[in-house]
């Protein structure tokens, strides 16, 4: 907050609500082409639900592919969202306010477009619901096997979403009413609706402070949960030697975290730029998530390193196959120095300097660098593990995806964006209670001859 | 006799603030005035009245419920289908674990939200209550809900600490 | 707003204090040395002895990697002391990075734990003779290790040791400098009870710009250092001396556990330690409620992680349904030693976690405290259950166990010596907390700068300075 200038109000209203009323030619252009990625992906989809999977590069013994590693990959991001906004809340710390929602609506969007990547990659999706919800045949009771942790996903990944949706939503209410008023005709109808009569009581203002701090103590177990059930998915198998690791659970979440915090501040400079809120997108923001990716990054590298180190411990032949694809055998060979120069020994080193945190552009693609890194190290877990598998397996094969399925993959990157843009036609992507609230909180006290910057505390 | 509402409006908070002093010493209780503003104020800056709350008891029902909910799930699907898996028991319990786990904070959630909301009061009634739109662009809104014999007094006391409007319903 | 009249406030009776106060009370707490505190370190230091004649008489009866089984609660006794003691400066090095306020009454509690890790280096010399050889897989039976390797590279035995001491030596360093400024105080205003060591090697320290400006940068670099060490040196002590002991033991999360076990029993260890300062140090007005409020609030986040972390350990193992991964489950936790196992899962995990699920008891000063004593009681439990079972299994270098072997008991030397241990690690602290005060008082006068109550409209607030 300090070192912005204070704004009345009226001004934040005028600010933050400048990507609702003002359109300009840039981002309908970038909607449309967004919009077209997507369709081409929605036809590539239909195409092989009509032809069926053969049309992938998916087959035996490696039955999970780009799909997969897709999922994994838009859960970890998600995970960005609630892991900020959740305990930067609970730590009351300052510079949260202008990252909160965009954080947030980020884990939304990407959970939604994570949760299709199973549907599509089940190939027929209606199946799905007999085998997550009911019985397969009522007559003799054929339910689901809640052992199957394949059961666990949907019920964590529903948990999380409902869970973000509602959190987003109680803390948009004040904002929605801002909207309102602000609104005439149809408009103003809806935002009413939405915003539930809020009228800035002392009374709502007490629970929207409270909502905050326990729906994110209640959020943060489930965010921990649902990577951890995911990785769980892979875990729980023994015939895929590298994948049953009890590490599984802690270090996909702090790898979520890695690339999802990453994902937010690439979101955060991008919006700064296109929306012109260089006011409340601010360095000294960028600089204090660069220090908390910095710290994130150097736990997320111990767990990765107990990963490989008891791969290779347990000297188990199918396990060491794995790690000899992984690091010896071209491609994968290729992907691994890749993964790790983007995941880690690019960003990090960068990042230990205050004018690399300070600089947009830096942190811009080394935040894209850690998040192309970490889609590879999920593709590294997935297809090798799988290609050197021994038990129930005939032969060793290799897998590369089809133009369809990397048409759908390039479909699920336009679809968040281009959900997360529209997001901002409709609400509010900064939260303008948070930022005047902040302004209210600000203080200063003198030590000595200085005046330090302060902030009045409430319990 | 019947309560009548007034509500006026003030241009920043510290005249506000002056506005609910001068009340109280005008005999007004704490209880017969609120402020709206569009930026939370920390607890008691305005003066506010103090307000107790049983928020806390939604969590714990919502995470009972949903905990009952996941064991009934859980416990029944699995015996009324029997069939051993993976060489596991029937009632397994760490995959149990996990869903009721799910379950209960899940209805944590969903009851904490249902609780926000009805201990907030809100609620599709805007029309029928005193409101100014101007109150979004930062005006400090300070409602007295008295009886009719004193609405007179509150008028008079609100506009001496510089309220630039006051409306009536 | 300048205008207001601050008040300075971090005392729970809303008292105002001022530099002069603290410096006067903190120096005469220092140098008023009681009889109790005699007692104390006279009762501590005899326990201690004890076990040390406890370790001479088990040692006559023989010490190699053959009688390893008598050891595992020598071996209990050195892992608890390395997770509780050695992790405790974590609380002052983590939160003095976040710059958090409530911080400052723990951080020398916790920072003068590092001189336990004397006590820890002397523990695990006699651990380095009883670990077996770990063999040349090409030429006969060998066993699993992270090393990968046979001894020539000075493995383990070297590294663990070389980990520990580079551990020790930075965790004193970090008690040493940040007190620093302190000791220079205090040994300036001691006039007869001088101390003619300390006021040499405070000499230098005037207290310019520039020495705090180094002060700050070395404070957080040894920090850095330590954190790093501490979950390094967990991790192969866990390895070499619990996990590569059990054939077919591969469980990539316990070093973790190990390591995050050690937090949380590193963090109850401060809070014990601050709640008799605080009661019978006479310390009281310097422990605001904010503090225990806070860290009750790391207790129960830590107590929730370990159960996680445990529970992922268990999954895993559990869905696996290998043999030897049953037969590892049964050994650890469900028959074995499923009471170690039963007091472990509900010290650290069960019990704090109804406690401090409940805001009024985790804002008082006894429910943390009640939360830390069993946390740290847990956690010794933990060690138990893990080193205890691997020292007592024989065959290391087979494929994995196919047997689920039977549990080993303390005996009476046992017993003596884990009294003894930890006793020593009281009296060790003890005797430091007569050479440095147990309060920062840089710290604490720190605080008292950036920490102000001032009218807002019509209330009053705390308004925190937030530098930099």
């Amino acid at each position: 907050m300090y070192e912005g200038k204070t704004y009345s109000n009226k001004q934040i209203n005028d600010d933050l609500l400048s990507s609702l009323t003002k359109s300009s030619l840039v981002y309908w252009a970038i909607v449309g082409t967004l919009g077209l990625i997507v369709l081409v992906a929605t036809v590539a989809v239909a195409f092989m639900i009509n032809k069926g999977l053969g049309v992938t590069g998916l087959n035996r013994p490696v039955m999970w592919g780009f799909f997969i590693t897709n999922f994994v990959f838009w859960i970890g991001i998600s995970h960005a969202g609630v892991m900020l906004s959740a305990i930067l809340r609970l730590s009351k710390a300052e510079w949260r306010r202008p990252a909160t929602r965009a954080a947030e609506v980020l884990t939304i969007f990407s959970l939604m477009t994570a949760v299709l990547m199973p549907l599509i990659h089940s190939g027929r999706p209606w199946r799905l619901v007999y085998w997550v919800m009911f019985p397969y045949d009522f007559q003799r009771g054929i339910w689901m096997d809640i052992r199957s942790p394949l059961v666990w996903d949907p019920a964590a990944v529903n948990t999380y979403l409902t869970s973000s949706i509602l959190f987003v939503f109680v803390a948009l209410i004040p904002d929605i009413a801002i909207i309102r008023d602000r609104s005439s005709g149809i408009k103003k109808i809806v935002y009413s609706v939405l915003s539930l009569g809020w009228r800035g009581t002392t009374r709502q203002w007490k629970f929207q402070a409270i909502a905050g701090i326990l729906l994110s103590a209640l959020i943060l177990p489930v965010f921990v949960s649902v990577h951890s059930i995911v990785s769980w998915d892979f875990g729980m198998a023994i015939a895929v030697k590298s994948w049953h690791s009890t590490i599984f659970a802690p270090y996909f979440v702090i790898g979520a975290v890695h690339s999802g915090v990453s994902g937010v501040v690439s979101v955060m400079i991008l919006m700064r730029w296109l929306f012109g809120w260089q006011n409340y997108v601010r360095h000294e923001h960028i600089d204090a998530l660069g220090r908390l990716l910095l710290v994130i990054a150097i736990a997320w590298f111990y767990f990765l390193l107990m990963e490989f180190m008891f791969g290779i411990y347990g000297q188990e032949g199918d396990e060491l196959a794995t790690r000899h694809m992984q690091l010896l055998e071209p491609p994968w060979m290729w992907f691994f120095i890749v993964f790790i120069i983007t995941a880690f020994l690019f960003p990090v080193p960068m990042w230990l300097f205050r004018r690399v945190r300070r600089n947009l552009w830096l942190m811009l693609i080394t935040t894209i660098s850690v998040n192309i890194g970490m889609w590879l190290e999920r593709l590294l877990i997935i297809v090798p593990g799988l290609a050197r598998k021994q038990v129930f397996t005939g032969t060793w094969y290799t897998y590369a995806p089809s133009i369809i399925e990397i048409t759908i993959i390039g479909g699920t990157f336009a679809m968040v964006l281009m959900l997360f843009l529209l997001f901002a036609k409709i609400f509010p992507l900064i939260p303008l209670f948070d930022i005047k609230e902040g302004q209210v909180l600000q203080d200063k006290i003198k030590v000595g001859k200085a005046e330090i910057p302060a902030v009045i505390r409430e319990e | 006799m019947a309560t009548q509402s007034i509500l006026g409006l003030y241009e920043n908070a510290e005249y506000a603030a002056e506005a609910s002093e001068s009340l109280e010493n005008a005999g007004f209780s704490k209880e017969e005035f609120d402020f709206l503003t569009d930026t939370p104020y920390p607890e008691g800056a305005l003066g506010e009245r103090h307000h107790s709350h049983r928020l806390y008891v939604f969590p714990f029902i919502g995470a009972l419920l949903g905990l009952s909910t996941a064991l009934l799930l859980t416990i029944g699907t699995q015996i009324s289908y029997p069939l051993i898996t993976g060489g596991k028991p029937i009632l397994s319990i760490p995959p149990m674990v996990i869903i009721s786990y799910e379950g209960t904070m899940l209805g944590a959630i969903l009851f904490t939200i249902i609780g926000i909301i009805f201990e907030s009061r809100l609620g599709p009634n805007l029309k029928n209550r005193l409101y100014d739109p101007r109150i979004s662009e930062g005006l400090i809104g300070l409602i007295v809900d008295c009886n009719e014999s004193k609405i007179a007094t509150a008028e008079q006391v609100m506009t001496q600490a510089g309220a630039i409007e006051i409306k009536r319903k | 707003m300048t205008s207001y009249k601050d008040k300075i406030q971090i005392s729970v009776a809303g008292e105002e204090l001022s530099a002069s106060i603290v410096t006067n009370d903190i120096a005469n707490n220092f140098f008023a040395h009681r009889r109790s505190g005699r007692m104390a370190l006279f009762l501590f230091g005899l326990i201690f002895l004890a076990g040390i004649v406890a370790f001479i008489t088990k040692a006559m009866d023989g010490f190699d990697s053959s009688q390893r089984a008598n050891w595992g609660y020598f071996a209990a006794l050195f892992a608890f002391l390395l997770s509780a003691a050695g992790s405790a400066p974590l609380v002052a090095v983590g939160f003095r990075m976040t710059a958090n306020h409530w911080r400052r009454p723990f951080a020398r509690i916790s920072e003068i734990y590092a001189v336990v890790g004397l006590l820890t280096i002397v523990c695990l010399m006699p651990l380095l003779a009883l670990l077996p050889p770990i063999g040349d897989c090409s030429s006969g039976p060998c066993r699993k290790t992270l090393w990968f390797t046979s001894e020539y590279w000075g493995v383990p035995t070297f590294w663990d040791f070389a980990g520990l001491l580079a551990l020790v030596v930075c965790g004193i360093a970090l008690l040493l400098v940040s007190a620093l400024p302190d000791i220079a105080q205090i040994s300036a205003l001691s006039e007869s009870k001088s101390r003619p060591l300390l006021s040499k090697l405070t000499k230098f320290w005037t207290g310019t710009q520039s020495q705090w400006h180094i002060h700050r940068i070395s404070l957080s670099l040894l920090g850095g250092f330590y954190f790093i060490l501490l979950i390094g040196v967990q991790t192969i002590i866990n390895v070499d001396y619990v996990m590569s002991l059990v054939p077919g033991w591969k469980d990539s999360i316990l070093p973790a556990h190990q390591a995050l076990t050690g937090i949380q029993a590193g963090v109850a260890s401060v809070v014990i330690v601050a709640f008799i300062a605080r009661t019978f140090g006479g310390y009281k007005k310097y422990f605001p409620m904010e503090s225990f409020w806070s860290i009750s609030k790391i207790l129960l986040a830590l107590s929730l992680l370990w159960a996680y972390f445990w529970f992922a350990e268990v999954n895993t193992l559990w869905y696996g349904r290998m043999p030897v991964e049953q037969n590892i489950l049964k050994l650890v936790m469900f028959e074995s030693y499923r009471l170690p196992f039963a007091l472990n899962f509900s010290m650290n995990f069960l019990l704090p976690f109804f406690i401090l699920l409940w805001n009024p008891i985790r804002k008082s000063v006894i429910g943390p405290t009640v939360a830390s004593i069993l946390i740290v009681v847990g956690s010794f439990f933990m060690m138990v259950r893990l080193y205890v079972p691997a020292f007592g299994i024989q065959d290391v270098t087979a494929f994995q166990i196919t047997y689920v072997p039977a549990a080993i008991y303390p005996d009476f030397l046992d017993l003596i010596m884990i009294a003894g241990g930890i006793s020593g690690a009281v009296f060790i602290y003890l005797l430091s907390t007569r050479i440095i005060p147990i309060l920062s008082l840089w710290e604490v006068k720190e605080g008292l700068l950036y920490q102000r109550v001032r009218p807002f409209l019509r209330g009053e607030y705390q308004v925190l300075g937030k530098p930099k």
